[in-house]
């Protein structure tokens, strides 16, 4: 079945599933995935930290990245996915042009992501983060496969 | 001499459509503050699509009125004459705004949602920011990018050009201009001109990605532009020429604008597109 992953959303799936999510900006994309167990999930995740707004991340802890990766970690778990196979892919977290420091969301979105990862002694197996690029990422959970398409091309991530 | 489209883009902008005669009809009545409710009435009964899009606006949660609203005399009664003006023009250019967008490869109901999202973080920004920046502000940033119906076209067929300039680390507006001699940002203004909008409109069309460049500087401009750079990071409207726009300091130094303020109305602005899209979507 494919799956759309929208904004402040996370979405977890298992073989035969495609997961999608279609313009990331600054905004977080996530893909977990167990090659073993077939079971993964996408997070597409707006801010860095909930304090900001600690009610919406109540509401809807997909918003940020410090509440929203725990919650798809948890449920990869929960669906059999295990630790030592994971899979971790990151995209997005770009910015406009210029050097100004309020609009490097996406820069401070990937910091606050590889902190929690270090933190679990994960790492990172792929990424196509920063720049200026919008990106639409396919996610298919029956090989793990991640397709990044941007500015009409596609490439395997 | 260099060949250019620019009067084959201007010669579109001379054809593209009006606004509906019943909407230039009420924007003349509500700039007049003698204006009865009967008499907005009896222009709307004649164009059923423009009241119904009008009401379900109205009732959308983002305004938050207390009961659901079944006619224009309550519409008016609830939201003021202000809002009520707005809420004309969004139902006025719901259904060209909805189409899908070539060139920034967005699709149907991309640019809607876009436009829409700006409105609402630049009157959440402004509301932020403690400024009390003037009531043209929703539709400015709902009109922003109405110069893209236009140009889209055009910058399809340059396309390739067109993102060779901007791959060298230039904002897109400015490869449009090198390019088409033009770029969406004026068309936009153009437009808004031909409709005969107020003159502050008319530049925070016109220099929504270039602030700095407005004769004076105006409030409007600043939170349009910044709103509109938001929206796109988070990912709404976002097209194929993805972040690719400038931000300006001086803007933002200008508006005393934070980081903290710029992640406080990200955190809310789905909410608000939401509550006004599915309405004006269903």
């Amino acid at each position: 079945m494919k799956q759309i992953v929208v904004v402040a959303d996370m979405k977890v799936g298992q073989k035969g599933d495609i997961i999608v999510t279609h313009a990331l900006g600054s905004c977080l994309g996530l893909m977990v995935y167990d090659p073993v167990a077939q079971v993964g999930g996408m997070l597409h995740a707006m801010l860095p930290l909930s304090k900001i707004n600690p009610q919406k991340a109540e509401a809807n802890p997909f918003m940020f990245v410090d509440t929203g990766v725990p919650k798809l970690f948890k449920k990869i778990y929960s669906m059999g996915g295990q630790k030592a196979r994971l899979v971790v892919k990151a995209a997005g977290c770009s910015a406009p042009l210029g050097k100004n420091e309020m609009f490097k969301i996406g820069e401070r979105n990937y910091t606050i992501l590889k902190k929690l990862l270090w933190k679990n002694g994960m790492l990172l197996t792929a990424e196509a983060v920063g720049g200026s690029d919008g990106r639409t990422v396919y996610f298919d959970l029956s090989t793990g496969r991640t397709i990044i398409s941007s500015k009409g091309l596609e490439s395997e991530l | 001499v260099k060949q250019t489209k620019k009067p084959n883009i201007l010669a579109k902008v001379k054809s593209f459509p009006s606004m509906p005669g019943a909407a230039e009809k009420l924007l003349k009545l509500l700039d007049n503050p003698d204006t009865t409710a009967a008499q907005i009435e009896q222009i709307l009964r004649y164009d059923p699509g423009l009241t119904a899009n009008l009401l379900k606006l109205t009732n959308s949660v983002y305004f938050g009125l207390p009961c659901k609203v079944g006619s224009v005399k309550q519409a008016v009664v609830l939201l003021g004459w202000k809002r009520l003006v707005q809420l004309v023009m969004a139902s006025c250019v719901n259904a060209v705004m909805g189409k899908p967008v070539p060139g920034y490869d967005l699709p149907a109901g991309k640019l809607w949602r876009h436009s829409i999202a700006v409105s609402v973080a630049a009157e959440d920004l402004a509301k932020e920011l403690k400024i009390s920046a003037s009531e043209e502000i929703f539709t400015a940033a709902l009109l922003h990018d109405v110069g893209k119906l236009i140009l889209g076209g055009f910058v399809k067929e340059d396309l390739e050009k067109i993102e060779t300039e901007a791959s060298r680390g230039i904002s897109f507006e400015v490869a449009e201009r090198i390019v088409l001699d033009t770029d969406h940002a004026e068309i936009g203004a153009q437009i808004l001109k031909n409709w005969s909008f107020p003159l502050a409109l008319v530049n925070a069309v016109r220099w929504h990605h270039d602030p700095d460049s407005a004769g004076k500087t105006d409030i409007l401009v600043d939170i349009v532009h910044v709103a509109n750079i938001l929206c796109l990071m988070i990912g709404i409207g976002v097209g194929r020429e993805g972040l690719c726009y400038k931000s300006s300091p001086l803007a933002t130094k200008r508006l005393g604008l934070k980081g903290t303020h710029l992640e406080m109305v990200a955190s809310r602005t789905l909410q608000y597109v939401d509550e006004l899209c599915d309405v004006s979507e269903s």
